[in-house]
């Protein structure tokens, strides 16, 4: 038991992460300017994103 | 008689009967007729009185009932109705009050991720100190202009949704945006109004004085701010820049292989590049017969020839170096730089591509590989708004002058979203085209407007020193309901709205004209605003800003379509036809106005980021979810085909072309293309030339750009990262980051 809990601490300290809880950002342009991230978005244009389909180019 | 009576909020307070005289009188005298003497105004309030000491009332919502009661007894029925109606304007200011006060501690306690209201502009952080700030005063004032400013009517069509008066916070204040001339600016310096700058003499200081310009006149208006000729503003820089690196390359060789003294080289090379800063430029070697020399057969023979080749290639080399950080300096700067109170950085927009100098093209070179090359992680960023001017003959064929520039500015697009495209060629653009003259070349600003026809004055149909003064949008699928889907009933329902809009326009207009120089002491103090450097800061700015631009906008034409025929302008061309009818008719009203008033109205694409969804849920709760109307949370924008629509890339360009050539005050057009073919440039440039060939005057391509900011990964992002394979919210080994950074340098280091 007491092994067991020395072990996750010493690899805890071996091995650290990072970027726990960190989102992707997602860079889109409304209106004619960029947003750096989507969470800036107010709901409507947030559901406007979201039904954006592709363009075929052919 | 009664000692005191109850207040709304239960505090007992001193009965005064002069009150309810005061209340009559003012109710009697707004009637205009049934005229009270002071003797009539005595005996109702008598009767008041007498009335609730009989009755035991004391509570001011009660006297205000017996005063009704006692009018229409006593047969002054159309005072009664200016007293009720005078009441419930003042419970709706109370209510209003109220109102306001909840706003203010959602403003408070809500973080933005839950409240609608703190995200309503996307670039400005509603969770901050000065983010917060700002929005108490915006809704303060939004209370005050629509309660005691605004005309009833215009206010009440405001707050029922059928129209949007943009920057409404702002009525009282000042206009919207301008394009800003760097050129006459920086000669001889300039005053931001908190201190004197000199005169920028480098790239590096035209770069920074740039953004400083940007920033103060940002300050005094409420929009974005534009540079219409970057590339021409830039290039004296690099001419300065150039000159320098010129003469200390020219005197190092002397010294260096002659074997001259510092003292002598300086002498020797002042000699040869008399101090005329203007004539020495980097196209002078192209034809270096013309460059000054050393007289055949004196002391250094031909060693000129040798110095000038030598100080040529240094100076281009360093002068490239230092352009490429000048650049991404700017960028940095303007993508941190704080504005208003520091709740955002400026709105800034800068258009290029069409300076042939060798100079200018020195800058665009360098701009679009800073934007490539991303901010301090290598992130994208968000400012300026690069707009790329295309023209035929300077940069669109193979062949032009900057056509490489064009194809450097469609790859740094397909990787970093900027540049968008401006089209100079487009016929409703083109008819403003003087070769040679940037002040002729039609600019956007980031969100769309476009400013260039001029009615108040003909001969200054110009792009420099001008901009929109305020616009107001129309809830368009709200007509086409209320009209039941009668188009000549839509028609006159429009026609009404208009007439409202331009109403209210102009009352705006009267209230701005009123302002004086001093209340601007950078955009007219510093005479950018054009004819503004000919008043002094007491005079009143009515005259110059007749330059501006007096605006209506619109939102949503495909379900105002749809609602109208059942079919939208992407669906159906008989639904097209109308709506270019709907569009062509506010353009023609706009015109109309512009010719009766000399003053320049004109139609705007509405960019509507708040607004998106603001009108469709005051019309999804009159009216319920109508399909293909209501039933989304947002209206489509201005005339665009819907995004959920699936067209492809030419047929949505063909369709929203002409629309391109009606809203003369600004438009744009989106392409969404998916993350391969947007790496194809030569796709990428189909679509762009495509949109030149058919009458789009500003048009962008839209695609997935996503980054991790853990391991740096810029592109596509669907689950799993694909540089790093984590999934959002996951944390990686760290050991694990440091081997990817050996093969990735950018891989940003994270603090333990």
């Amino acid at each position: 038991m007491l092994l067991d809990t020395q072990k996750q601490v010493t690899r805890k300290t071996v091995h650290k992460t990072v970027g726990e809880n960190v989102s992707f950002e997602r860079t889109r342009r409304i209106t004619g300017y960029l947003v750096g991230t989507l969470d800036r978005f107010n709901n409507a244009k947030r559901a406007e994103e979201r039904d954006r389909v592709k363009h075929a180019t052919e | 008689m009664l000692e005191t009576i109850i207040k709304r909020n239960g505090a007992p307070v001193p009965f005064d009967s002069t009150k309810i005289l005061n209340a009559v009188s003012k109710a009697n005298k707004a009637v205009g007729e049934e005229e009270m003497t002071s003797t009539d105004l005595l005996f109702v309030t008598e009767k008041v009185c007498r009335e609730l000491q009989t009755r035991n009332l004391r509570h001011v919502e009660e006297i205000q009932d017996v005063v009704e009661e006692s009018l229409i007894r006593y047969g002054y029925a159309k005072t009664a109705k200016a007293y009720i109606l005078y009441r419930a304007e003042h419970t709706k200011i109370r209510n209003a009050e109220s109102y306001l006060m909840d706003i203010y501690k959602k403003l408070t306690w809500s973080p933005a991720l839950e409240e609608d209201i703190k995200r309503e502009n996307a670039n400005i952080d509603g969770d901050t100190a000065m983010g917060t700030m700002l929005r108490y005063g915006s809704e303060g004032s939004k209370f005050f202009i629509d309660n005691y400013i605004l005309p009833k009517d215009a206010s009440a069509a405001h707050i029922g949704g059928d129209i949007h008066i943009h920057d409404k916070d702002f009525y009282m204040l000042t206009e919207t945006c301008c394009q800003i001339d760097l050129i006459p600016l920086f000669k001889n310096g300039f005053s931001t109004g908190h201190g004197h700058l000199r005169e920028p003499n480098s790239v590096e200081s035209c770069s920074a004085l740039a953004c400083i310009a940007i920033q103060a006149n940002q300050n005094e208006m409420h929009g974005g701010q534009s540079l219409p000729n970057f590339d021409f503003a830039m290039a004296q820089g690099v001419r300065k820049t150039y000159r320098k690196e010129y003469e200390k390359a020219f005197r190092a060789f002397l010294q260096i292989t002659e074997g001259m003294s510092r003292e002598q080289a300086e002498e020797q090379t002042a000699r040869l590049l008399p101090g005329d800063g203007a004539r020495l430029c980097m196209r002078d070697y192209e034809a270096p017969g013309t460059l000054p020399q050393f007289p055949p057969g004196s002391e250094h023979g031909d060693l000129s020839h040798k110095a000038h080749a030598y100080a040529a290639s240094e100076a281009s080399a360093a002068t490239d170096r230092r352009t490429y950080q000048a650049m991404e300096a700017l960028v940095h700067n303007l993508n941190t730089m704080n504005s208003r109170a520091g709740a955002q950085v400026p709105f800034s927009s800068i258009n290029y591509g069409t300076d042939t100098s060798p100079e200018g093209r020195m800058v665009v070179k360098n701009l679009l590989l800073a934007t490539q090359a991303g901010l301090g992680n290598g992130e994208t960023p968000i400012f300026p708004v690069q707009i790329f001017k295309v023209k035929e003959g300077v940069n669109f064929n193979i062949g032009d002058p900057n056509y490489d520039l064009f194809r450097t500015a469609l790859e740094t697009s397909a990787k970093r979203l900027f540049p968008n495209f401006s089209f100079l060629d487009a016929p409703f653009n083109l008819r403003y085209y003087k070769p040679g003259d940037y002040n002729s070349e039609v600019a956007y600003m980031g969100c769309r407007t476009r400013v260039i026809g001029n009615v108040y004055d003909g001969s200054r149909e110009v792009t420099c020193g001008r901009g929109n003064l305020s616009f107001t949008s129309v809830n368009l699928p709200r007509l086409g309901i209320e009209a039941g889907g009668d188009v000549d009933n839509f028609f006159s329902r429009l026609d009404e709205m208009i007439d409202l809009v331009f109403r209210q326009l102009m009352h705006r207009f009267k209230i701005q004209g009123a302002k004086k120089v001093r209340n601007y002491p950078f955009l007219m103090g510093q005479g950018i605003w054009l004819d503004s450097d000919k008043l002094g800061p007491d005079d009143r700015i009515d005259e110059v800003i007749r330059h501006g631009t007096l605006t209506i906008g619109f939102i949503g034409l495909a379900e105002t379509l749809k609602v109208l025929i059942g079919k939208h302008h992407g669906e159906d061309d008989g639904a097209q036809e109308l709506g270019l009818k709907i569009v062509g008719r506010m353009r023609g009203r706009a015109d109309d106005a512009s010719r009766e008033t000399g003053l320049n109205f004109t139609l705007i694409a509405t960019p509507a980021e708040g607004l998106s969804g603001r009108f469709v849920a005051a019309d999804r709760q009159k009216y319920g979810v109508l399909p293909g109307v209501t039933d989304r949370e947002y209206y489509t924008n201005s005339f665009h085909i819907p995004v959920y629509f699936p067209v492809k890339a030419f047929r949505k360009i063909q369709l929203e072309a002409p629309y391109h050539a009606l809203t003369n005050a600004g438009h744009i057009t989106y392409v969404e293309l998916d993350g391969d073919t947007s790496k194809n440039i030569d796709a990428f440039e189909a679509v762009i030339r495509y949109m030149h060939g058919h009458g789009i005057g500003y048009g962008s391509i839209n695609h997935p750009l996503d980054r991790d900011p853990v391991c740096g990964y810029t592109g596509v992002i669907h689950d799993v990262c694909p540089r790093c394979g984590r999934k959002e919210g996951e944390g990686i080994d760290i050991d694990f980051l440091n081997t990817l950074r050996k093969i990735y340098p950018d891989v940003p280091v994270h603090k333990q």
